[in-house]
């Protein structure tokens, strides 16, 4: 018979407040198979959870339902401290009274009567409850980095270290991300390549990292410890083994016209390429795009120019099936582009550019070897704007959020303009300064003081163009709203962070979930920054929200150690919540009837087949099996069975049904 | 109909198959399907108007399984359920030989499934056109109308499940229904559970009913049951543009996910 004991917590006063804990610990007492019930100020407690174990104990009971907060919580405290009173722990089952009841309702007699029935429900539950053994799974140690941004470098050389081995997957020809991009950085004005490129040469050296390059995701299954991923491995038209990087072909390709992503459009490109000099593995692609020969069917001037014979048209792209136990996703980000603004002329205006493409002109790789010119007509402009949160929180543009990294950069890029054309003047439109960080308010205060750019507080409403000038309107709200009009050679607008194209189409991929902009999702904002709602899925850098570098960085490490934590066991113990299809004496075998429905809406493919064979060795019968290594226990196949063949431990059911008729019935 | 005489005499005599499902004249003249293994009883085999039952619905039935290897004889809503119960690994495709029929009631040479799938394409797949002007009056009503013309049809089921049993697609050998531990759908024949009952069938079928009208034909009682199938197939269609029993392969629409689905349906 059971013996089933209540346990009510106040959780301080979450609970007490709005709901009468004594009338409920006392009317939960008289039910049937209830042997105890009672309450506590904070069960969660030392003293709470001793309550427990020495009422298990004394009053001889087989469930306890504990009624405090979310499951989520603490129902891992109160399993094991059963577990420790001798009570197999998945006979422990916890009744939601804050979440679900005092923290929605206020006080009154039927938030009380409402706690009651969430109880009894629990109760019921419990009466069904049967004692499950974990379940333990082996680690694959070998983690999977997508993205080859400063965020994924760090992650993946973090991991590396540790010993383990690491995969890593970047979609462009190129490790180095948006950092390799970038001129000098805050607050400091280093050069991003000088500190950049080190960490990409260690990458690509390193004995625990595989590096696959132009490459991308094609499909992740499994779970974590024990993911299985494919890789497309995008044809680079070249034999990479044989490919000594000389540059030859690079140099004689007659398609040379091509804008160059690398440079944000702002320069060409011959159509078989490496992106940037310093770019890690030093290896041309061909972009068959704009490729004579894929368009034409002729030309192979690189084939015959090559002196290692390394080109390989009919290269086909390679599916590669790896074996993974936990992923890092450091996808990164995108910018708006200068057309996504109507009131600046939708990118008609060749001397308005973007914060990304003023980083190029700042470089001394870059288009103009880092000097300062308008894109129309190579001069250097006289007089310059900046306008901050072009896009972000903006919410009629649809971007309520603050892209965090602007108010630096634009500071940074002032600077740097002011350091090149020391006659010049630049004005900044800003909304807020938002210099927050280890010597960035500084770094601002510098740009105002010492470089004497010419922070204006106010909106730009409309920029065009008036006798080959740029005729930027704002306002200045200190000087009260007064009408501001600068005649300006350049616009350089800082762009809103956005997320990348392919984000969603990857988050669905990996089944972890992402917010309204296309951002990755954390697993919870403050306690949870690095891993997603799915296990064994990190997030690093700015395919979470816009980063800095060091923010960037410092998430990338979070995860790593994540990671690496993970790898640290050899097995993983995972709760026995599973799905089971039912099995019963020959000539029956089971109810399944082997449609197998179920096998195709299983995300995490758990669903085998078992054939059933008479003496003769014939197969009388197929029907569905679930892997328990495999099951992470959704429950999707259980809604789905139409003649109701699978159950799920811990949520069967009977269980199911009996917390549904507690609450219709009397008690 | 002597070409599917000689064809099914044929199929038994040279033990191609064991077993030819079709339609034979019962005592009074009406058509009741016939399991027929000696090839001297061939001749009794008809196909005129009076043979309207869906006969793939034996064709998961064990008793007919276990003669052996078998033919029949099929219409389009045959040929459709066919493809469904292959899709769903209830039927295997070497293990059938189809005679079939075509809309004007002459025998098809369907040499093989591809011929069939064929076939299908080419026909319409809609809902037949003896309904249609049911569903678009249906659909006319609001939901609350609605709700009382089922409360009121639903209210005379006797629950004796032969709409169960008439469709091909309704083949576990224990229906949700049977299922005691726990009772979710009550025994009992009344007005709320036999709604419970005609939901839970319906919602089965989403998706997977091949439009023959089967279930409101064997009710005893004149619910047009078949009316909520349809009017989900037609949904789907209107969803997914997908008819049900069009491939061998087809996966299940509602428990597959595509990323172009369309994703009007969540509120």
């Amino acid at each position: 018979m059971a013996r089933i004991g209540v346990f009510i917590c106040h959780c301080g006063e979450n609970i007490s407040a709005t709901v009468d804990c004594g009338k409920v610990a006392e009317t939960i007492g008289k039910l049937k198979h209830v042997a105890y019930s009672t309450e506590y100020k904070y069960m969660c407690s030392d003293p709470g959870q001793t309550l427990i174990k020495d009422a298990i104990k004394e009053h001889k009971l087989t469930g306890v339902v504990v009624s405090a907060c979310s499951p989520r919580m603490h129902e891992p405290t109160f399993r094991k401290a059963c577990a420790e009173a001798g009570l197999n722990p998945f006979l422990c089952e916890m009744a939601n009274l804050r979440e679900h009841c005092s923290w929605v309702h206020e006080k009154n007699e039927l938030t009380t009567q409402k706690a009651i029935d969430i109880v009894r429900t629990q109760v019921e539950k419990v009466k069904l409850n049967s004692a499950l053994q974990p379940i333990k799974v082996p680690v694959t140690k070998t983690a999977m980095v997508i993205g080859g941004g400063i965020a994924g470098i760090q992650a993946a050389l973090d991991i590396a270290n540790t010993g383990h081995k690491v995969v890593m997957i970047e979609r462009s020809p190129s490790i180095g991300g948006h950092m390799s991009q970038l001129s000098e950085t805050f607050p400091t004005l280093d050069c991003s390549q000088c500190i950049l490129t080190p960490r990409m040469v260690e990458v690509a050296q390193h004995p625990n990292i595989t590096l696959y390059t132009y490459a991308e995701v094609e499909s992740v299954e499994g779970f974590i410890g024990n993911f299985k991923v494919k890789i497309r491995k995008k044809a680079k038209s070249l034999d990479e083994k044989i490919c000594t990087g000389c540059g030859l072909c690079t140099t004689k390709c007659p398609q040379k016209k091509i804008p160059n992503e690398f440079e944000q459009g702002m320069g060409m490109r011959p159509a078989i390429y490496v992106p940037f000099p310093q770019a890690v593995p030093n290896r041309p692609v061909i972009d068959k795009e704009h490729c004579t020969y894929y368009i034409k069917g002729k030309c192979k001037i690189c084939e015959v120019v090559c002196p290692t014979k390394a080109i390989r048209f009919d290269q086909p792209d390679e599916i590669l099936d790896l074996e993974i136990g936990a992923i890092v996703v450091a996808t990164g980000f995108d910018i708006k582009h200068a057309d996504f603004f109507p009131e600046y002329g939708y990118g008609k205006y060749k001397d308005i550019i973007d914060g990304l493409q003023f980083e190029r002109m700042a470089s001394a790789s870059g288009p103009t070897s880092g000097e300062i010119r308008r894109p129309s007509d190579g001069q250097v402009p006289k007089n310059i704007v900046f306008i901050a949160c072009a896009g972000s929180r903006d919410p009629a543009k649809g971007i309520a959020y603050c892209s965090k990294i602007c108010c630096m950069y634009t500071a940074k890029h002032a600077m740097l303009y002011k350091h090149k054309v020391h006659e010049g003047r630049a004005h900044v439109f800003y909304m807020d300064i938002r210099s927050g960080g280890k010597n960035y308010d500084e770094f601002v205060r510098r740009a105002i003081e010492e470089d004497h750019v010419n922070y204006i507080r106010g909106r730009v409403s409309t920029v065009f163009e008036r006798d080959g000038k740029l005729i930027v309107k704002g306002v200045d709200t200190l000087l009260g709203a007064q009408p501001v009009e600068i005649v300006a050679d350049m616009v350089v607008l800082a762009t809103a962070g956005v997320a990348n194209a392919g984000a969603e189409d990857l988050a669905q991929k990996l089944h972890v979930s992402y917010d309204q902009h296309k951002f990755f999702a954390e697993a919870h904002p403050k306690l949870k920054p690095v891993e997603t709602n799915t296990a064994g899925i990190f997030l690093a850098g700015a395919c979470q929200n816009p980063k800095d570098i060091p923010d960037a960085v410092s998430q990338a490490s979070g995860s790593a150690v994540k990671v690496a934590a993970l790898f640290s066991q050899d097995m993983l113990t995972r709760e026995p919540l599973v799905a089971v299809v039912n099995r019963y004496a020959p000539p029956m075998y089971s109810t399944c009837v082997g449609c197998f429905l179920c096998q195709s809406v299983c995300p995490y493919q758990a669903i085998e087949r078992e054939e059933f064979k008479n003496r003769e060795g014939k197969v009388v019968k197929t029907v569905a099996k679930i892997n328990e290594g495999l099951c992470q226990g959704c429950g999707t196949c259980v809604a789905l069975c139409r003649s109701k063949s699978i159950d799920l431990l811990g949520y069967s059911n009977n269980q199911v049904h009996a917390e549904v008729m507690a609450l219709l019935n009397e008690y | 109909m002597t070409s599917l005489i000689i064809r099914a005499k044929e199929l038994l005599e040279n033990k191609t198959v064991q077993v030819v499902i079709g339609y034979e004249a019962g005592p009074t003249g009406v058509a009741r399907p016939a399991f027929i293994t000696d090839p001297a009883k061939a001749e009794s085999l008809i196909y005129d108007e009076r043979c309207v039952q869906n006969l793939a619905v034996y064709l998961t039935k064990r008793e007919v399984k276990n003669i052996g290897k078998m033919a029949i004889v099929a219409t389009l809503p045959v040929m459709r359920s066919i493809m469904m119960l292959i899709s769903e690994q209830q039927l295997f495709a070497d293990n059938i030989v189809v005679l079939g029929i075509s809309a004007d009631g002459k025998l098809l040479d369907i040499a093989d499934n591809k011929v069939m799938q064929g076939y299908i394409e080419k026909s319409d797949l809609s809902n037949p056109e003896k309904y249609k002007g049911l569903l678009t009056e249906f659909n006319k009503l609001s939901p609350e109308e609605k709700f009382l013309y089922w409360q009121k049809e639903l209210s005379k089921c006797i629950k004796c499940y032969a709409c169960r049993q008439a469709c091909p697609m309704c083949y576990c050998t224990r229906c949700t229904v049977e299922v005691n531990q726990p009772q979710w759908i009550p025994v009992k024949a009344n007005t709320h559970g036999n709604m419970e009952w005609h939901i839970l069938r319906a919602m089965h079928l989403a998706g997977r009913c091949i439009s023959c009208g089967e279930c409101g034909r064997a009710c005893p009682v004149g619910i047009p049951c078949h009316l909520l199938t349809m009017h989900l197939t037609d949904q789907v269609y209107n969803y997914f543009k997908v008819y049900a029993g069009t491939s061998e392969k087809m996966s299940s629409v509602l428990s597959t996910y595509e990323p172009n689905d369309k994703e009007s349906f969540i509120i």
